[in-house]
């Protein structure tokens, strides 16, 4: 009974913290998401593909995040996608639009000067 | 139809209906990639278990299909009971089952109100506020459950036969390879835990709404209670049909503890409804099946013109259900001989093979 509650006691604070790294981790990498997505998309690509390129990256992400990213930022604008047949099998193609363009030269600008406050910092 | 189909077929289900096409074909796209990519990797084609391994990774399709909806609306009554993901489904059952009970209530009382019946406000109120209720309390309470089982295991489905329908897995003992194996002795899946306590829950609320039929008949009279009572017959049957949703809860009890009792489901449910039919044909023989409240030199032209146009509807309500419980009885019993001589084959094969 005393070893449990000790158990108990011990794990909980280990466990927690690493709940916490996890959820920090996670908001980290979820905000450079859409800046590594809008990158990788300065070529043309399809899904698949997409999710390949940014998993070699060291950037993988689920396909379940992935599609709805990208139907997300189609509809503000930032990609323009088109169904084409390649390999015998019609896929949809996305890439950065004009206006996605524009914002991916500012986002990658304050993506710097955020990194060189950091590393200044540290 | 392949498993890639079917699983793209139940995420469609589940998605807005005007994006529905297109984030399908997207996403079977992505699948069949993804599954070719694994073929030339292997340089074979995947067997039945990897594709559904890999379907699996991809999650539970109800999941996916919520993260590509913008509306995240949820019930929430200091705990969410419903979330985003169910949402959607819930306010559609709800709808349906209130406008179905507010044209049924609407059509008694057009019936009541055309045969001569005067029908207080209060009574028209106080009656469809007593249904919406017990709609609403049946309806949050199921899917509240439900939500809470996807909250707790949000991995566990399978899916369910050819046409992209699937079921969220409520067995915690059995992994998918037993399901499929069960279904390979020809007895069909096991039961599943979410159905037997669906039967349950539906099977309590129907023997308290039988009990209370007993001392209030508005529950099945509806405000006609107040010049209309249930004939004898119904007093005569209420044993049997207690006992026959008694014996479901039983079974379904039964069930919950042995999943793979799928012989005894079958057989029990041919009793069950050969009962059922009996307790109908009974019902349907009496002929009648409510009786004026008053007596004599009160019951005007008008009042019985009501308890002939109520038992009329009895009476088709009766027949359409003798006719559907006789259909389902053969239904049953030939379904279970045909899975008995499936079954009896593959045991043939298998100590042939042995």
């Amino acid at each position: 009974m005393c070893r449990t509650v000790y158990g108990v006691h011990y794990m909980a604070p280990g466990t927690d913290s690493h709940e916490l790294f996890e959820n920090l981790r996670l908001e980290l990498r979820r905000g450079s998401l859409v800046l590594a997505v809008l990158t990788a998309l300065r070529k043309e690509q399809y899904g698949y593909t997409l999710r390949k390129t940014l998993s070699e990256q060291g950037m993988a992400i689920d396909e379940g995040t992935l599609y709805p990213l990208l139907r997300r930022l189609e509809s503000q604008g930032l990609l323009v996608s088109e169904w084409r047949e390649e390999e015998k099998r019609n896929k949809r193609f996305y890439r950065l639009s004009n206006e996605g363009k524009a914002i991916l030269k500012q986002l990658l600008a304050e993506w710097q000067s955020i990194s060189k406050s950091l590393n200044g910092m540290l | 139809m392949d498993l890639v189909d079917s699983y793209v077929r139940a995420v469609a289900k589940a998605l807005p209906e005007r994006q529905r096409e297109d984030i399908s074909r997207e996403l079977s796209e992505d699948l069949r990639s993804q599954v070719e990519d694994r073929q030339r990797e292997l340089g074979r084609p995947l067997s039945r278990a990897e594709q559904e391994a890999l379907l699996k990774q991809r999650g539970n399709p109800l999941l996916l299909a919520a993260r590509y909806r913008q509306d995240q609306r949820s019930l929430t009554i200091g705990r969410e009971l419903i979330g985003p993901v169910l949402f959607p489904f819930y306010v559609k059952v709800l709808s349906f089952n209130l406008g179905l009970t507010l044209v049924v209530i609407g059509a008694i009382f057009l019936a009541l109100s055309i045969s001569g019946q005067r029908l207080g406000f209060g009574d028209m109120f106080s009656t469809s506020l007593l249904q919406v209720f017990i709609q609403l309390a049946i309806v949050t309470l199921i899917f509240s459950l439900v939500q809470h089982h996807l909250t707790r295991h949000p991995d566990r489905w399978h899916l369910k036969g050819m046409r992209g329908t699937f079921a969220l897995d409520l067995n915690i003992e059995r992994d998918m390879e037993s399901r499929i194996a069960g279904d390979m002795k020809g007895w069909g899946r096991e039961v599943s835990r979410f159905e037997s306590i669906s039967i349950i829950i539906a099977s309590a609320v129907a023997i308290a709404w039988i009990t209370g039929v007993q001392s209030y008949p508005f529950l099945i009279l509806g405000p006609a209670a107040s010049f209309l009572k249930l004939a004898p017959i119904w007093y005569q049957l209420y044993f049997p049909i207690l006992l026959l949703t008694v014996a479901e809860i039983l079974r379904a009890v039964i069930n919950l503890a042995r999943p793979a009792w799928i012989p005894f489901r079958m057989l029990y449910r041919i009793v069950l409804h050969a009962g059922g039919l009996a307790v109908a044909c009974a019902l349907l023989r009496a002929g009648s099946w409510v009786m004026p409240v008053g007596v004599g030199a009160n019951l005007t032209a008008g009042y019985l013109r009501t308890v002939h146009i109520v038992n009329q509807v009895f009476y088709w309500v009766l027949l359409f259900t003798v006719i559907l419980s006789a259909g389902m009885l053969i239904f049953r019993i030939v379904e279970f001989v045909q899975r008995w001589r499936w079954h009896a084959r593959e045991m043939g094969a298998a100590k042939e093979s042995d």
